[in-house]
């Protein structure tokens, strides 16, 4: 009985590390290791090496990130913005996915079975949360360590599929991560910048002078204050994820999350949605907004935004109301 | 005053975008000169580190620690650098064709009823967690077009030249409109796309760990007012055409 306990316990603790957030880190670290390495041998880029070296030093990020110590995962960070910043992460024009005869005509008899591969994503995703949840375990690492599996299962469901090659897979996995660049890295790098702002007071700040403006704990007006800046600030950054670190940091926990106790994921992801709105009216955010003035050929290059700006300044003061109709509610 | 400098590292954000400057490298000066100003130290004061002068101070941390710590912690919000190998298979073998023939069989008897359409079938890439580069792949090859045959359709017009200038301008901004409506309030429907990811992430940063499923949750309201809204916008793109042949007649 005791030792049969014991299997039972062993198994349970190999599972649970192997299903893992660690474990999830260090396979995308390896797929970073080969994306690195195909940059490497693919002589026809010109920055070869920078690029190859960028995406190897992320993948050890991954890996490493949780027994490095943060001094030395904080010096390869800058190591791969310097590399960044001088140029030497490029990748030639391959937009186009390549193509045989012989994918063609795979792509014809694959019809609408070809959406299974990436459905596996978010259902393998989900299905992991539910696994957890049924476990007992934190139903938030269930959905991350799921879609880190997800990938993984996708490959083998996506091989299965076309019959294609493993080597096709990370040539093309490759292929989007150079299209997206050192962009990709954004992200974690604007929740540091969010830290950083957050331990010299940055928060602090911005909250005492809008206190200036609107004294006293009126949550409606500071509701406004909070979506308004959002957007605003959106606005001038051309990106509502570059904001949403400030934002959060200096208005909406300081002045909204914490004085009045109101939910917090309620009113993180409507100050998110505010900073679209800004979105919607800056030609900050180009991709967006100025580049399809460009592809259709339009006579104004702000027309699109024009057009947008009457949707986003009415769903911004929408913001404004569900926000407040929420936290009454919740 | 000096509290005031504190601020230049948003300046240099805001200067630094508006240049064009490569953004990883805004970001992480914009941090490094805030810290400095605010007096933070380079490195923590421990192991390696321990008693050097200049660039620790005892009991704080430092900003190059900060900066490896908040990064390790949020390699979750790019997670999705795992399917990319399965998401480029999928594209060898016809995804982008695939969903480009579903857009394809999209029928509707009006442009504003054609893009309340798209910006629904946005919403749902967006629910599951699927990326498009929408404006290059979709809108300019194929709801550009479609718009102009159903315009045409309405007006009983033979080609696009006998259409007003002034209402293709019109119909070009729309279809723009409608791709990003659906996509940008579409991708917070899944808690796989960074966005999620990214405020769960930075919530965590500040001390509040909030369930990834309630932020999607809670962001259907507005995705729900932003359909409402975009169908009205496009609905007035039909009744200004409508009018404009009525007057004609």
């Amino acid at each position: 009985m005791k030792i049969e306990a014991l299997a039972i316990a062993s198994v349970n603790t190999i599972f649970k590390a192997l299903l893992s957030l660690n474990t999830v880190y260090v396979l995308t670290g390896l797929v970073l290791l080969v994306f690195a390495a195909l940059n490497f041998k693919d002589r026809s880029n010109k920055h070869r090496n920078g690029t190859a070296l960028f995406w190897f030093i992320l993948g050890l990020i991954f890996i490493l990130g949780s027994v490095l110590p943060h001094w030395a995962t904080g010096l390869l960070v800058l190591l791969m913005v310097v590399i960044d910043g001088v140029g030497r992460v490029g990748h030639k024009r391959t937009d186009e996915v390549t193509k045989s005869g012989q994918v063609e005509q795979k792509v014809r008899s694959l019809g609408n079975q070809i959406f299974l591969v990436v459905l596996t994503i978010p259902f393998v995703t989900f299905a992991f949360a539910i696994a957890f949840r049924l476990l007992g375990l934190n139903t938030n690492d269930g959905a991350i360590v799921g879609l880190g599996f997800s990938g993984i299962v996708a490959i083998a469901v996506g091989l299965a599929l076309t019959r294609g090659t493993l080597s096709e897979a990370f040539q093309e996995g490759r292929r989007l991560n150079d299209a997206m660049g050192a962009v990709n890295i954004l992200p974690p790098l604007l929740a540091s910048l969010g830290i950083i702002f957050t331990a010299s007071k940055i928060g602090d700040l911005i909250a005492a002078g809008i206190h200036k403006i609107i004294p006293g704990q009126n949550l409606f007006l500071l509701i406004i204050a909070n979506c308004l800046g959002m957007a605003l600030f959106t606005m001038v950054m051309g990106n509502s994820f570059a904001a949403f670190p400030v934002i959060a940091a200096g208005v909406l926990v300081p002045l909204i999350v914490k004085p009045f106790g109101v939910n917090p994921a309620l009113v993180a992801i409507i100050t998110l949605t505010a900073g679209s709105t800004g979105t919607l009216m800056t030609p900050m955010a180009a991709n967006f907004n100025i580049v399809p003035t460009a592809l259709l050929d339009m006579r104004d290059q702000y027309g699109v935004i024009k057009y947008q700006a009457p949707f986003a300044l009415t769903i911004l003061a929408f913001h404004v109301i569900v926000m407040w109709l929420l936290i009454r509610m919740f | 005053m000096v509290e005031l400098f504190k601020l230049s590292g948003i300046a240099i954000v805001i200067i630094g975008l508006a240049f064009r400057l490569r953004t990883t490298l805004v970001v992480v000066t914009a941090g490094l000169v805030t810290g400095l100003i605010a007096g933070l130290p380079l490195f923590s004061g421990e192991g390696i580190f321990q008693g050097l002068p200049l660039i620790t101070k005892p009991g704080q941390e430092g900003i190059i620690n900060m900066l490896g710590r908040a990064f390790a912690d949020n390699r979750l919000m790019i997670l999705f650098i795992i399917t990319l190998p399965a998401i480029g298979l999928a594209e060898r073998y016809g995804l982008q064709e695939q969903a480009a023939s579903l857009v394809r069989r999209m029928k509707a008897a009006t442009v504003g009823r054609l893009l309340v359409v798209y910006q629904l079938f946005r919403i749902l890439m967006g629910i599951l967690g699927i990326r498009l580069s929408g404006h290059p792949a979709f809108v300019r090859p194929l709801v550009f077009p479609m718009s102009l045959g159903a315009a045409e359709a309405t007006a009983r017009a033979k080609t696009v030249e006998s259409l007003p200038a002034a209402e293709v301008e019109q119909i070009k901004a729309a279809n723009s409109a409608s791709e990003n409506y659906g996509n940008f309030y579409g991708q917070n429907l899944s808690p796989v796309l960074p966005g999620i990811l990214l405020v769960y992430g930075v919530m965590k940063g500040l001390g509040y760990t909030v369930n990834l499923w309630s932020l999607v949750l809670f962001a259907i309201p507005i995705v729900v007012i932003s359909v409402i809204l975009g169908a009205i916008q496009f609905w007035l793109l039909d009744l200004k055409e409508r009018r404009r042949l009525a007057a004609k007649h």
